[in-house]
Order: structure tokens, then C-alpha cells, then sequence
């Protein structure tokens, strides 16, 4: 069958219409480009995003023009952009970073960008993005309402300890040994939620990313001795040996948060102390490397289940084994630990078997990269 | 012994631990926000001042910065407070604070220790 030949430019034009509209139809900023990276197309939520106009950005190529910079205000290398990423990995990239507008204004965008890819060759890439100033506004106010709610909580907790200690330790005078026994209990309580406010407070600035580290020299089996100073009490309200041991001859100094690393030894020996019969055993071993420190916890306690392994880490995770024991417990413990690691530059990984025990394993780098503050 | 002071908004928080300080010998003094703090410092030489940070009328960064450590390399200053990991907890260290303790977590003997440690040892800062 003949074509008319005028019949099929119109249908072209009508084709090329409704990709534009469609195009423009984009809730979202998007930008389209060619296999160069040259923008082919731009919406108009972008163009007034980024406070361009079409034809000041039409044929300019993408990563010159709309310069991306990373939280320290330094712009982003060309291989470390999205785009050049999707390019090529032939795959979809996404990301957070921060654009820079026409009148110089920094901006934070969460985008998407996928290569356009026809016979399996990119011959495009298209990038969606939106500005995320308002919700990045609404998570630095929500981490600043629950630091303020948390110091308000802890404040009278801090009395409350701070008094049954007194008591504990006569500043008011005698006390018998079952009082005695009853202000231990109202202080293992408090310390409890101590933990589960510090908890909260410290996975909210984690994923907000407004934790601050406060990195000094310090040797690591200092702040494990002091964990174990926190934590002899609840250890031997079951019977359980804590001990500590500094192994190999290499040096156990790194510049660390002390806070954090205190929380983070805490956190694991706390969970090992928790999951261990009464009698039982909780080593924490440090040995210094060449490149970093090597941090053990080990227990001979109910051990992890095979089937949960992979799921340790994640939010709210409890142990089949664990939930039918032990009733307390958030799942927030070893979360946490991962993140404030990350955090340190460290990495945690860990052994176990149902029945005999886990062994927790974490480093932290001598050499850190981390902004101190 | 040594002197020193205590700048604490919570009066039942000052109010233990000027017990405990004085109980083992050291001359306390208490001042319940950062004002009160610099006032009695004309006639108050402390060794060591024991400081919150939030608190009403003049809070314990406002207070290090009118209470210059650079002027008083003597006196050492703890930050007692329950705001761990913060940005006010960095600031204190820029302003020459000695050591950071957080108060829900600190037992009185701790506290002590700590404090010993501190009027004992002039090296480097750290955190508790």
C-alpha cells in the first residue's frame, strides 16, 4: 500500500507533539540529552527549578552547564557524576546531591537518570529530579524536636539515677540490704531508658545525616574497660564473667569519637551479656593492626539462628530464639551499631551458632578520612 | 582539695552534686545558669567548673565565650550534659572544654573519677 507521503509527515508531527507534551507533562524536573550528554529537551519544572531558560541550556552539554557539588561544596568530577554513571553502567542511577541554580544558589535534588538505550547501545539518557530543600528543612526539624524531647526526658532520669546512687552509696545515711537491692533495680531501669532514648536519638541523626563526630586519639581498650566499668553490674546480676584482653604487639590507637565507639562496644556487649545463660562468658578482645584495630565480643551464649543471618542488621530485627527468652528488646541494637560504624569508617561482620555462641567482629581504620569536628 | 564550681540550671541535679563534691573535701560553689556563673566568679577561684550547657538567662556555650579559657589556662571546665554527639558538644570543645561527661549516664563515683582525672592531668582533651 502507497504512503502518502504528506499524510506521514503529519502523523510524524503528531507523534513528535505527543512525546513533547508528554514530556512536559512530568511532574517532576526532567532533562533529556543525547549520547554526548548535550541537552536535547528540558521541562518546564526544571527550567524553573534550575531558573534557566530552554534556549539558554538547548544544546549545551548537561554536566558543564548544571554543575553538581557535594556536601563540602566541592564540585562533583565528571566520573562521579550520575549521568556519567548511568552512561556507563547502562544502568538507572540514583542519587542526592546538590545542583547549583542560574543565580549561583545551591540546592539539594534527589534524582533519577537512566541511559535511553535502543539495541542495547545508550543513545540518550533522560534525568528526572526534584528539589528537596523543604523536606530536608522538615528532617533537620525533626531531628532537632527529638534531641530537645530526649535531653527533656533525660533530665529527670539524671535525678532520679543521680539520687539512688547517693543512697546506694550512704550519702543520706544507712541503708538496709533489700533497700538497697530495690534502688538497684530503680537504677537498672533508668539505665534502661537511658538506652533506648540514646537509641532513638542516635538512629534519627543518623538518618538524617546530622550526627556530629568528635574525633580524638584514643586507645580503644580505654573505652572498652570503661563499657565494662558501665556494664560489671548487669553482668554480674547473671553470673557472667566480663573480661577484656589486649592481644598482638601492634599499637590500639585510633582518632575516633569516643562517645560513639563507648556506644557502639555498649551496644554489642549489652546484647551478649543479655543472650547468654547465667554462668556463662563475654570476652571483648582488641588487637591493633597494621591499617586498623581489630575489636572482638565474644559469648558463649543462645547464638543466632542460621535463618536469621542476614537479617541482623536490619531495623527491628529479633531473633526467633531470643523473642521466646527475653521479652525486652527494640531491635534498633545492632541497627545502630552498623550505622555509627559506618559512620567511623569501620566495618562489623559476625560469627554464630545456635547453642554455643557469637562473636561480633568490628574494625575501625587507623588512617580516618571522616571530617572531625 | 580543689575549688570548684557548679553551673547547673536543675536544682536537684546542682543540689547532689554539691553533696558529693564537698563530701570528699572540695570547695563547692553553685551557680544555677551561665550569668550566675560569671558573677561569682569575681570572688570565686575555681579549679575546676562543672558546666551545663542548656540553661536559662545565659547558657554554658555563651558562658565559655565571656569566661575566655585562653585567659584562664588554669581552670578546667567538664560539660556536663545530656545532649551527647551535638553540635553544641563540638562547639564547647573549640571554646577549650576539658572533657564531655553525659549526665543520665554518669554514677556519682564515676563522676568523681573523672573529676580527680581532671584536676590531676593537664594533657590533651578528651571525651568521657
Amino acid at each position: 500500500m502507497a504512503i502518502d507521503p504528506q499524510s506521514a509527515i503529519l502523523q510524524a508531527e503528531e507523534q513528535r507533539a505527543q512525546a513533547e507534551a508528554l514530556f512536559n507533562s512530568i511532574g517532576e524536573g526532567a532533562i533529556a540529552t543525547d549520547e554526548f550528554g548535550r541537552i536535547t529537551r528540558i521541562n518546564p519544572i526544571a527550567l524553573d527549578i534550575l531558573g534557566y531558560k530552554e534556549s539558554e541550556l538547548i544544546g549545551e552539554w548537561f554536566p558543564k552547564k548544571i554543575v553538581a557539588i557535594n556536601e563540602d561544596d566541592v564540585t562533583v568530577n565528571l566520573i562521579d557524576r550520575p549521568i556519567t554513571k548511568a552512561f556507563l553502567t547502562g544502568r538507572s542511577v540514583t542519587d542526592k546531591i546538590f545542583y547549583r541554580k542560574h543565580d549561583g544558589q545551591r540546592f539539594p535534588v534527589m534524582l533519577t537518570v537512566s541511559p535511553i538505550l535502543l539495541a542495547d547501545r545508550p543513545i540518550g539518557a533522560i534525568e528526572v529530579f526534584r528539589d528537596i530543600t523543604l523536606e530536608e528543612e522538615i528532617d533537620r526539624m525533626k531531628s532537632e524536636f527529638i534531641s530537645l524531647a530526649s535531653h527533656q526526658l533525660r533530665t529527670p532520669l539524671s535525678a532520679i539515677k543521680t539520687y539512688s546512687h547517693m543512697l546506694v552509696d550512704g550519702y543520706m545515711g544507712d541503708v538496709t540490704p533489700a533497700q538497697k537491692k530495690s534502688l538497684r533495680t530503680i537504677i537498672g531501669a533508668t539505665n534502661r531508658m537511658n538506652e533506648l532514648i540514646s537509641t532513638l536519638l542516635n538512629i534519627t541523626r543518623i538518618e538524617s545525616g546530622t550526627i556530629v563526630i568528635n574525633s580524638r586519639m584514643l586507645r580503644v581498650e580505654r573505652a572498652a574497660e570503661e563499657v565494662i566499668k558501665e556494664l560489671s553490674l548487669a553482668a554480674s546480676e547473671k553470673n557472667i564473667n566480663l573480661s577484656m584482653t589486649v592481644q598482638g604487639k601492634l599499637a590500639t590507637s585510633v582518632k575516633t569519637d569516643n562517645l560513639i565507639l563507648k556506644e557502639i562496644i555498649s551496644n554489642l556487649v549489652s546484647n551478649a551479656i543479655k543472650y547468654t545463660t547465667e554462668g556463662g562468658a563475654v570476652d571483648i578482645s582488641v588487637r591493633g593492626r597494621v591499617k586498623d584495630v581489630l575489636i572482638t565480643v565474644t559469648d558463649n551464649g543462645w547464638g543466632i539462628p542460621k535463618e536469621s543471618h542476614d537479617q541482623v542488621f536490619s531495623k527491628f530485627f529479633r531473633a526467633q530464639n531470643t523473642v521466646k527468652r527475653e521479652t525486652t528488646g527494640t531491635g534498633l541494637g545492632l541497627y545502630l551499631v552498623k550505622g555509627l560504624l559506618e559512620r567511623l569508617r569501620g566495618t562489623i561482620w559476625f560469627e554464630s551458632e545456635e547453642g554455643k555462641g557469637t562473636k561480633f567482629f568490628f574494625t575501625l581504620p587507623k588512617e580516618q578520612r571522616q571530617r572531625s569536628n | 582539695m580543689a575549688n570548684i564550681l557548679i553551673v547547673e540550671d536543675d536544682k536537684d541535679l546542682n543540689n547532689a552534686y554539691s553533696i558529693i563534691l564537698s563530701s570528699q573535701d572540695h570547695t563547692v560553689e553553685s551557680a544555677f545558669d551561665g550569668q550566675e556563673a560569671l558573677d561569682k566568679l569575681k570572688n570565686f577561684k575555681p579549679d575546676l567548673i562543672l558546666l551545663d550547657l542548656l540553661m536559662p538567662i545565659m547558657g554554658g556555650l555563651e558562658f565559655l565565650q565571656h569566661f575566655d579559657l585562653k585567659v584562664h589556662p588554669d581552670v578546667k571546665v567538664l560539660i556536663f550534659t545530656n545532649m551527647e554527639n551535638s553540635p553544641e558538644v563540638a562547639e564547647s570543645y573549640k571554646l577549650g572544654a576539658h572533657r564531655c561527661i553525659i549526665k543520665s549516664w554518669t554514677a556519682p563515683h564515676n563522676l568523681s573519677r573523672v573529676i580527680n582525672e581532671a584536676l590531676e592531668n593537664s594533657s590533651t582533651p578528651a571525651t568521657a
